[in-house]
């Protein structure tokens, strides 16, 4: 197991791929902290070009709950799609560069790599996730945003973490399918039918029932009407997540690699 | 009797109406170089992925080194190497990383077994060189290497020589030879059929799926039709005059008449006198035979 986390490791440290992740989510926190920065003072940044004469931005106060809110939501949607593409280049890659055969007759057991490239992926994912707290926190304090409460901040920041470790589970049938269709569109039409679908879903009121769903209704992105996901809605996450594992594990060690 | 290294019985797989290898049963001993020859589409990749356990039979069962080749079962790949189909590798990894990366995934630590097989394999310019970034016969070589990194007991090799030039071919070849005589034992499939004559101690023909046809490359020339080939100035004469002594000939174009009789073959000088005889003597006498594409397309129908 180890062997395979390590090679796992090489594979990712090598390519370029974390590093544009890494550039997503640091845009990520730069749009969130130029919307503060807008929300500030609006007759500023108009005359500073940010925005248009007539424009206007509603939708919160310019404060650390509202900033924290917004990465949290930001995670939900962006974290799903770039989250879910790491899971597609993570897999998805041993098909597109015919390298799966490599990894099937070995001492270590296939479902020992499909286990490492999981941990791989979420261990990226906390990276990220890391990242776009500090980052968030640097650019919050550099902008002087009001409402600092330990208790405020203690809450965004674990928000933000359980969205994001939700939203890691729910890319575990990206992987799946990545596997299953032995390359990256498979798994790109997958990821982007359930954020389509979460979206659809979660404005009909049904969100609570569809897991893709439930990381938007539990940051606050559907608004203040919507339900809350409740055990049931954190319940299906766990299980999309173990399922879109388990599944991949199953396809790995018993599926007909004939390509 | 040492157990054979693979043991395949009734081999079967089917893709819906599709039969892509059909009751296929093997019996490799250790130490050989068994060759599976086949048109494309004849089931040889799927056979060597069964093999591998890469592909399930629908049907029959396999036995690698001593065990049961199934899912889940993975202990024995660690005697074993192999190459299927095209090389491949990661494009960005350099042949040094790319070659850690399965002696990793195979146990292996240190650098030695690296080393060793780079230098093998003649990869030493491009060692640290990415993979993305190697010409056809590098990257088979590569292929090789991985193959070759724990020092396996047995090869199973997807057509070995794709790619390389001549010289590579003949080098792979030594290579193999070299392994097969200090015991590791080899499966390997090749459409070059003068490499596999030249290779192989044992050689099944598979077409269609089947396994039509097994033979030991020391009785390879028993299987091989023979021909005298006669050129003569005067062919209507020498014609008549081989007919009339009893033998069967057949006219060609230009000059040449082709005896196909066990006497002929066996005994050219008669033929030399009959012809002398009738005053037209011969100019070019020679014994031909199938070569193994010949021999191969007669064997399977084509």
């Amino acid at each position: 197991m180890i062997d395979a986390l390590m090679t796992e490791f090489l594979k990712a440290r090598r390519s370029r791929v974390p590093w544009v992740t890494v550039l997503a989510f640091t845009v990520v926190s730069l749009v969130g902290g130029l919307f503060m920065f807008i929300l500030q003072d609006q007759g500023r940044a108009r005359s500073l070009g940010l925005i248009g004469t007539k424009a206007a931005l509603v939708g919160g106060e310019a404060d650390w709950p509202t900033y924290l809110s917004f990465l949290a939501q930001t995670t939900a949607v962006g974290g799903m799609i770039v989250f879910g593409l790491v899971e597609i280049w993570v897999f998805g890659r041993e098909f597109s560069q015919r390298t799966a055969k490599d990894l099937l007759a070995l001492p270590t057991s296939r479902v020992a790599i499909v286990t490492a490239k999981f941990a791989v992926v979420a261990l990226w994912c906390l990276v990220l996730s890391v990242q776009l707290l500090v980052l968030g926190l640097v650019i919050g304090t550099a902008l002087g945003l009001p409402g600092w409460s330990t208790g405020t901040v203690l809450t965004g920041l674990l928000q933000i973490g359980a969205v994001a470790v939700m939203t890691v589970l729910l890319t575990t049938p990206v992987a799946f399918a990545a596997s299953a269709g032995r390359g990256y569109l498979p798994g790109v039409g997958v990821l982007i039918a359930a954020v389509f679908c979460a979206q659809i879903i979660a404005a009909l009121g049904y969100g609570q029932y569809f897991p893709w769903s439930v990381p938007a209704l539990f940051s606050g992105l559907a608004g203040p009407g919507q339900p809350s996901p409740g055990a049931l809605g954190f319940a299906l996450v766990a299980l999309v997540g173990a399922a879109g594992a388990a599944g991949t594990a199953l396809w790995w060690r018993s599926a007909d690699h004939d390509r | 009797m040492t157990e054979p290294v693979i043991v395949a019985k009734g081999l079967t797989k089917s893709y819906g109406d599709v039969t892509a290898v059909d009751d296929l049963s093997l019996e490799i001993s250790a130490g050989e170089i068994y060759a599976l020859l086949g048109l494309n589409g004849a089931g040889k990749t799927t056979t060597i992925r069964m093999l591998l356990g890469m592909v399930r039979p629908t049907s029959g069962s396999v036995t690698v080194l001593g065990a049961a080749v199934r899912p889940g079962a993975h202990a024995m790949w660690s005697r074993v190497g192999y190459l299927v189909e095209t090389p491949a590798a990661y494009p960005e990894l350099t042949v040094v990383e790319n070659l850690m990366v399965a002696a990793r995934l195979r146990g292996l630590r240190g650098h030695r077994q690296v080393d060793d097989v780079i230098t093998r394999l003649r990869l030493t310019r491009y060692a640290r060189n990415r993979a993305g970034t190697l010409s056809l016969g590098n990257a088979q070589r590569l292929g090789l290497a991985k193959a070759l990194l724990h020092q396996p007991d047995l090869l199973i090799l997807d057509e070995p020589a794709n790619g390389l030039d001549p010289a590579g071919v003949a080098e792979i070849r030594s290579l193999l030879v070299e392994l097969s005589l200090q015991g590791v034992t080899v499966v390997l499939s090749s459409h070059i059929l003068t490499e596999v004559a030249r290779l192989a101690t044992r050689v099944g023909v598979i077409d269609q799926g089947r396994l039509v046809r097994e033979i030991a490359s020391n009785h390879l020339a028993e299987h091989v039709r023979q021909r005298l080939s006669v050129s003569v100035r005067d062919h209507a004469a020498a014609s008549k005059a081989l007919s009339a002594a009893g033998f069967h000939a057949i006219r060609t174009d230009g000059d040449q008449i082709l005896l196909t009789d066990f006497r002929a073959v066996a005994e050219p000088e008669h033929v030399v006198t009959v012809l002398v005889a009738a005053g037209c003597p011969p100019y070019r006498l020679v014994v031909e035979e199938d070569d193994l594409e010949t021999f191969f397309l007669r064997v399977v129908g084509a």
